[in-house]
């Protein structure tokens, strides 16, 4: 038996903090998305289903050794922008964005992919670069970033595309990016917004920017989703309203229960003793990979954990915010826990990634 | 390759850029938590409020409006029901099946198809009622009730609307209702600590108000408090099911003090001409008749009316709308004179035995002007009771010419003359009693002797309503202690109580004796209304001239054309000696008192007195 357990730690490359902690949380997101989805039992076994496969995938991933993604990168994100070049091309168009990918079995939401794929790359091209990350890397992985980004701002999926912005400059930024240089292109950015507001956002995106300092302006309009959300949360109280008794999901005040505004559903249905309990578990998973990103074997691994991890701290603080009302509507599912095939499988693979360079060690220093 | 010190600061910087990414979503996060507390814990009565108002939706239910009834408990204006079919559409799928289905027994046009179909699909959406045919009939009712099994969603639906059982009878009484405007409604709704909402209707005709008469007057009282009936609604405003029903209270009912009987007689002896009778009660001042002629039927009104027909009543040259008995204006004529008498005698100028010569005509001192009676060569020697009985212009006249203006004036005011004699008529005219300084604004001219003489014969400037003359004959019939008129006596009203300092009883009963005589006495100027009826009434009759003529030739001329003849008018009271009913009658271009408003007169107090 001992002999068994060891072969195993030694073969299998497994992190139980992560993969209870994720379990758990896509445990309650089916209990969830079976309340925010009216009762529909068949999209609750759809994402069981997804879920399953996520956790499976995620066992796979964490198999190989960090050195396979490190000399692979280059061939995932070639790949990944091949898909989102596709997708431009022949995509899917739904509500006028074409951001699908049709397989036949499956539809791919291919910016999902490139969201794991840059900062992998990035970390697998930064990693050996002296400190600091001298002009010539530093404007190079900026045009890389910036180009993806706005490959993706075009379907238009404005939410992605914020991600895989930040995603990208967290990297950067971790990889030793000069603070003179942060300062100088912050500088720039706040002075070109104007420029931004007028030439890059659609007139929808600048509207919901506008409802959020103002919702009650346009109450059935734009305003009307974090009007309704803000009920819906409000309403919840301390304790909440009880597993499927929320009257402003069940009633249709609140738009996209299932994906985006989960987290109100949530919040009416369990209150705020509910929102801590879920919020601790995102806090418990963050801090593992904290501590995991520490005691990660090389520069390499630490920057691809730190990366991976903060482009989930992002899209669950982005998710929260916006429902709360603190930031405009962008689109942005709550991992784990909204229904979703390539927005979920995304981050069970980028998990993946996280506890590979977390288990693997060093074969020298063996 | 990266030699250690490089690793080891390469390491401690990533470590520090890290957590400061970290710390800096770790402060997001706590205010991200802390808009969550505020949300769900500081504000949350006002979320709780507002999640519990986007959830349901309240309706108004209409209330009925009270029934109101004649003095004898006759139903003058009810609440009609109406009957319609109509379909809750939530579990239907295909209305075309249930339509040919319902066909087969109830006939639907076309156009009633085309309707249905076209509100269908919305109010199956929002689940709202529909209604697939309005006022059945009771056979129709019959054949769907024995087939009513079949269609679980279909049900019979009362809708009222309001009904005069006499819409001819009490058009300028009762009067009509119509639909509110929205400030109407804001209005009512406010009163009542309501707010504007989606409405469950009672009546067919919608939202109505009083819009005239005691309809109008009485409409706070008739009209009820409305319900609310609330419901559990989706986002799409769909209904989902009923929470709470707080019924409507139904307006109170009123009795009025008309009296059926007599309105009849009053609307069926008036036959369509200009003309207008008011009795009451004198004992409490009751309006128990009251009719204008020619009338309009207050259902047409109330229900609708055809652009057409509407027309037709406003362009009429007898004026339909006008309310002849609160707003008419006719000079009181002769009718004035047992008050001129009155005055004589409170002023000390005369008493019962006074005589004067009368030629027939009255010579004005001041200028020589002449005033004519009405019959050529005058009545001779004659003393006030004569003067009433056979109405001699040259005595009162002169009895007017020994009176001064400002007290004449005062003294007829307390008779109901220019002034307000009904606490609940629909907009009451107060006809004119003269005062110089009247004339002075109006015509820019001075006040003449000879305009009080004018006055003496109720001549001149002075004019009042048939009310007001209802009321001056109610006023002689007590001796000056009278209620002010109503049509519901739910109140205490004091008595109008006339006070006098030489006016005894002996006056007041030769008043009404010399009133008798004007029936009675073979000179009488009403002598012809003694054989229609068996008990004793005071009256006395007047002839309004519109045009002043010398001789009755020149009057022959003038009377072929209708609208110039004289007003014929009479104010009378009965039984006598203790008189319970006042009445007066104006009849336009009637020519004669005496003998033409007088039957009708007569006719009204013997309904009143008959059905006693």
């Amino acid at each position: 038996m001992i002999n068994i357990r060891n072969l195993l730690r030694d073969k299998i490359y497994i992190d139980q903090y992560l993969f209870i902690s994720i379990t758990l949380l896509s445990v309650m997101g089916l209990i969830f998305l079976y309340s925010a989805s009216q009762g529909n039992i068949e999209t609750v076994i759809k994402q069981s289903f997804f879920v399953m496969f996520g956790l499976f995938l995620m066992f796979i991933v964490s198999q190989p050794d960090p050195d396979f993604y490190k000399n692979n990168a280059v061939i995932f994100i070639i790949f990944s922008i091949i898909l989102v070049l596709l997708t431009l091309f022949f995509g899917k168009e739904v509500n006028g964005a074409k951001r699908w990918l049709d397989l036949g079995v499956f539809t791919l939401q291919t910016s999902e992919i490139i969201k794991v794929a840059l900062p992998l790359f990035l970390a697998a091209y930064l990693y050996d670069k002296p400190l600091p990350i001298n002009l010539f890397n530093t404007f190079t992985t900026l045009v890389l970033i910036l180009l993806i980004a706005n490959l993706v701002r075009i379907q238009p999926d404005l939410g992605t595309s914020l991600v895989i912005l930040i995603a990208g400059l967290y990297i950067l930024f971790l990889a030793g990016l000069s603070w003179r240089f942060i300062g100088i292109s912050t500088g720039f950015f706040i002075l070109s917004l104007p420029f931004i507001w007028n030439n890059f956002l659609e007139p929808f995106q600048r509207q919901r920017i506008l409802t959020l300092f103002d919702p009650n302006a346009d109450p059935f309009g734009s305003g009307w989703n974090i009007t309704q959300s803000k009920i819906a949360i409000g309403s919840g109280g301390i304790q909440g309203k009880g597993y499927q008794m929320g009257s402003q999901a069940h009633l249709d005040f609140l738009p996209e229960t299932e994906t985006d505004f989960i987290f109100s559903v949530i919040a009416e249905e369990f209150g705020f003793i509910g929102v801590c309990v879920l919020l601790s578990v995102f806090l418990f998973i963050l801090l593992r990979c904290l501590f995991l990103a520490f005691n990660a074997r090389d520069r390499f691994c630490r920057l691809t954990i730190g990366g991976l991890s903060l482009l989930f701290l992002s899209t669950v603080f982005i998710n929260l915010s916006m429902v709360v009302g603190i930031i405009p509507v962008v689109g942005m599912p709550l991992p784990f826990i909204s229904k979703g095939g390539s927005s979920l499988l995304s981050f069970y693979i980028a998990f993946g990634i996280i506890i590979s360079m977390a288990t693997h060690k060093k074969l020298m220093q063996k | 390759m990266i030699d250690i010190n490089e690793r080891y600061s390469e390491k401690r910087n990533f470590f520090k850029r890290l957590l400061f990414v970290y710390i800096f979503f770790g402060i997001l996060f706590l205010y991200l938590i802390y808009k969550t507390f505020s949300l769900q814990v500081s504000s949350f009565t006002d979320y709780e409020l507002a999640s519990l108002e986007n959830k349901t939706r309240e309706f108004l239910v209409q209330p009925r409006r009270g029934i109101i009834y004649d003095r004898n408990g006759k139903i003058i204006v009810n609440n009609k029901p109406s009957y319609n079919l109509i379909l809750s559409p939530e579990r239907v799928d295909d209305i075309n099946i249930l339509i040919s289905a319902i066909k087969e027994f109830i006939n639907l046009s076309d156009a009633e198809i085309k309707n249905i179909n076209d509100s269908f699909p919305n109010k199956k959406k929002l689940n709202r009622e529909v209604v697939i045919k309005r006022n059945l009939t009771e056979e129709e009712i019959a054949r769907f009730e024995v087939r009513n099994y079949k269609f679980p969603n279909v049900q019979i639906a009362e809708r009222y609307s309001r009904e005069n059982l006499y819409p001819y009878l009490f058009s300028h009484s009762i009067g009509y209702v119509g639909n509110l405007d929205e400030d109407e409604l804001r209005e009512i709704l406010l009163s009542q600590g309501l707010k504007s909402s989606e409405t469950i209707f009672t009546y067919s005709g919608g939202f109505l108000n009083g819009k005239t008469g005691v309809e109008y007057i009485y409409d706070e009282k008739l009209r009820g408090s409305f319900g609310k009936k609330i419901y559990e609604v989706d986002a799409s405003g769909r209904l989902l099911e009923e929470q709470q029903l707080i019924p409507a209270i139904d307006g109170e009912n009123i009795i009025t003090s008309l009296d059926l009987p007599s309105q009849k007689v009053a609307y069926d002896k008036l036959n369509f001409r200009r003309g207008a009778v008011v009795a009451v009660d004198i004992n409490n001042g009751a309006i128990v008749t009251y009719v204008s002629s020619p009338s309009f039927s207050v259902n047409k009104i109330a229900n609708g009316l055809s652009q057409k027909e509407f027309n037709e009543l406003i362009n009429d040259d007898n004026k339909p709308f006008f309310d002849r008995a609160a707003q008419g204006r006719y000079s009181p004529a002769s009718t004035i004179k047992p008050a001129i008498a009155l005055f004589g005698i409170e002023e000390d100028i005369l008493d019962w035995d006074f005589t004067i010569q009368d030629p027939g005509f009255f010579v004005l001192p001041e200028d020589g002007r002449i005033y004519r009676g009405w019959k050529k060569g005058g009545h001779g020697e004659i003393n006030l009771k004569d003067a009433i009985i056979e109405s001699s212009n040259t005595f009162f006249f002169s009895l007017a010419y020994k009176t001064e203006i400002e007290e004449l004036r005062d003294h007829l005011s307390n008779f109901g003359f220019g002034t307000n004699v009904c606490i609940d008529c629909f907009m009451p005219d107060d006809g004119l009693l003269p005062s110089p300084r009247w004339k002075m604004n109006t015509h820019n001219f001075g006040w003449f002797k000879g305009d009080t003489v004018n006055m003496g014969v109720g001549q001149g400037y002075i004019n009042a309503t048939p009310l007001q003359l209802a009321y001056y004959s109610a006023f002689l019939a007590t001796k000056g202690n009278l209620n002010k008129f109503s049509f519901v006596q739910d109140k205490d009203i004091d008595k109008d109580i006339f006070i006098s300092n030489n006016i005894n009883d002996t006056d007041w009963d030769n008043i009404h004796d010399s009133m008798i005589g004007v029936i009675e006495n073979p000179k009488g100027t009403a002598g012809r209304l003694k054989t229609l009826k068996d008990y004793v009434i005071a009256a006395k009759s007047g002839t309004v001239e519109l045009v002043s003529t010398e001789t009755k030739e020149d009057y022959k001329i003038i009377r072929e054309e209708e609208g110039k003849r004289d007003h014929a008018i009479i104010i009378a009271f009965a039984p006598m000696p203790n008189p319970k009913y006042a009445v007066s009658v104006v009849i336009e271009n009637g020519e004669s008192g005496g003998s033409v408003a007088g039957p009708v007169a007569v006719a009204v107090l013997n309904s009143l007195i008959e059905n006693d």
